[in-house]
């Protein structure tokens, strides 16, 4: 590398760091970085000092009611089991309607204070609607191209003989699970979605309704269930779920 | 119990890992936030930005990113960031990718900031030429492009350019001193 080149590098990484550079230049450096130790511990110390200016401000801490407030305000389950799972498309309408929403919340934006605010929420719940349906799919798509991936044809039982639904297995990457003419649940009980691959069943989450008469679930694979022979089994059970199947069972298969 | 230790139990789920998390940093969170938008209420809304988004993506946090403490202000200032842009026009064509600030200047995990070095940085930024430091605060603070910056002072902006580089270089050398 010619030392001109370095130079110029050299000169370019504080704004490097800082953000301040064109696609193009970034890529430059990035190039540059990989040959050269010197602009790499460089950029090391910029990137430090970034960090130190975000802490140039003295800390001041936030009024006591902020606490509760953010704390109160986390929603999103972080862990599947046993929440009810977003089945795959619903996430697609509700980006939609959220879309309206902050159509609907720009058109009646009459005091601008209060309605920035109803924005903010909005567009932060969009986000997080897009980053659950985008979630889904990978994994739907993870599961579905798995080496271990196994189908599982599941068949209906006692008051859901009509019923049929396909499972894809794969002790790896997760289940995916899409049940069709499913009867609706007797009141007040949903669907649970069960793994039982030796031991006691396990939990793999609620069915997510997606229209009617169909049902869908896609999730990680739950712990305990070795790699063999699993049955995926359907059950009725109160809303929530339970930590044990006791309702009927609706679909049941093994593979 | 390590900040990394808390992420990996938010990952999990543990709302009391994010309280743990947030009586620990709100403080700078909340400083940094201020200073940025110079608004009590919109730096508070920042404050939950941060912690929920935390919340919603510790499981896609990678340790060898950064320091936990560093993810959350480059998450705070990059929110603050687009707060302020919200609130003003801007000029055509004029946008720095927020992405990168927060691609680019997280620290990296085995070389944390000590108080004392962000002491020396605060020091020597108070300590640089006026028309340095005014620069420098636009772009990292304000979110301004070196062009903007350029319009805004009325500065060609190579010279802003030089500014900007050499406040940083002496900056850069009182994390050593």
């Amino acid at each position: 590398m010619s030392a001109g080149r370095h130079d110029a590098i050299s000169a370019m990484l504080g704004e490097y760091a800082l953000g301040h550079l064109s696609a193009e230049e970034r890529r430059e450096v990035e190039a540059h970085l990989l040959a050269c130790a010197a602009c790499t511990s460089e950029l090391r110390e910029y990137t430090l000092l970034m960090d130190a200016m975000a802490r140039t401000p003295e800390p001041v801490s936030p009024p006591a009611a902020l606490r509760q407030r953010v704390l109160g305000g986390l929603v999103k389950p972080q862990t599947p089991d046993p929440k009810p799972q977003i089945p795959l498309l619903w996430p697609l309408a509700a980006a939609a309607a959220v879309v309206l929403g902050v159509g609907a919340t720009l058109w009646v934006a009459r005091d601008g204070r209060r309605a920035e605010a109803d924005l903010r929420a909005t567009i932060v719940e969009l986000e997080q609607r897009i980053e659950q349906f985008s979630g889904q799919t990978d994994l739907a798509l993870s599961i579905l191209t798995a080496g271990d991936m196994r189908p599982i044809a599941l068949a209906g039982q006692q008051d859901a003989v009509a019923s049929a639904a396909r499972a894809y297995w794969s002790p790896t990457r997760g289940l995916l699970i899409v049940a069709d003419r499913l009867p609706t649940p007797p009141p007040g009980r949903i669907y649970q979605v069960w793994l039982i691959g030796g031991g006691a069943p396990v939990s793999a989450g609620l069915l997510g309704s997606q229209g009617a008469e169909r049902g869908m679930l896609i999730v990680p694979p739950p712990p305990g269930i070795a790699a063999g022979m699993v049955t995926v089994a359907v059950t009725d059970e109160p809303p929530g779920g339970l930590a044990a199947p006791t309702g009927a069972m609706r679909l049941v298969g093994a593979a | 119990v390590s900040d990394f230790h808390l992420v990996g139990r938010l990952a999990a789920g543990d709302k009391e890992a994010i309280a743990e998390l947030y009586d620990r940093h709100a403080a700078r969170v909340f400083a940094l936030a201020r200073r940025i938008l110079r608004s009590d209420s919109d730096a508070e809304d920042v404050v939950q930005d941060v912690f929920s988004q935390v919340w919603r993506t510790a499981r896609r946090y990678d340790t060898a990113r950064g320091t936990v403490a560093g993810w959350l202000l480059v998450i705070a200032r990059t929110r603050a960031i687009d707060r302020l842009r919200a609130r003003r026009i801007r000029p055509e064509g004029a946008d720095t990718p927020l992405e990168t600030i927060a691609a680019a200047t997280v620290a990296p995990p085995d070389q944390m900031v000590s108080d004392e070095q962000a002491d020396r940085v605060r020091r020597a930024l108070a300590r640089l030429p006026d028309d340095q430091r005014l620069a420098l605060e636009l772009a990292y603070f304000e979110g301004f492009t070196q062009s903007e910056i350029a319009d805004r002072l009325g500065t060609p902006l190579g010279t802003i350019k030089t500014r900007i580089r050499t406040a940083l270089i002496t900056l850069r050398r009182s994390l050593r001193a």
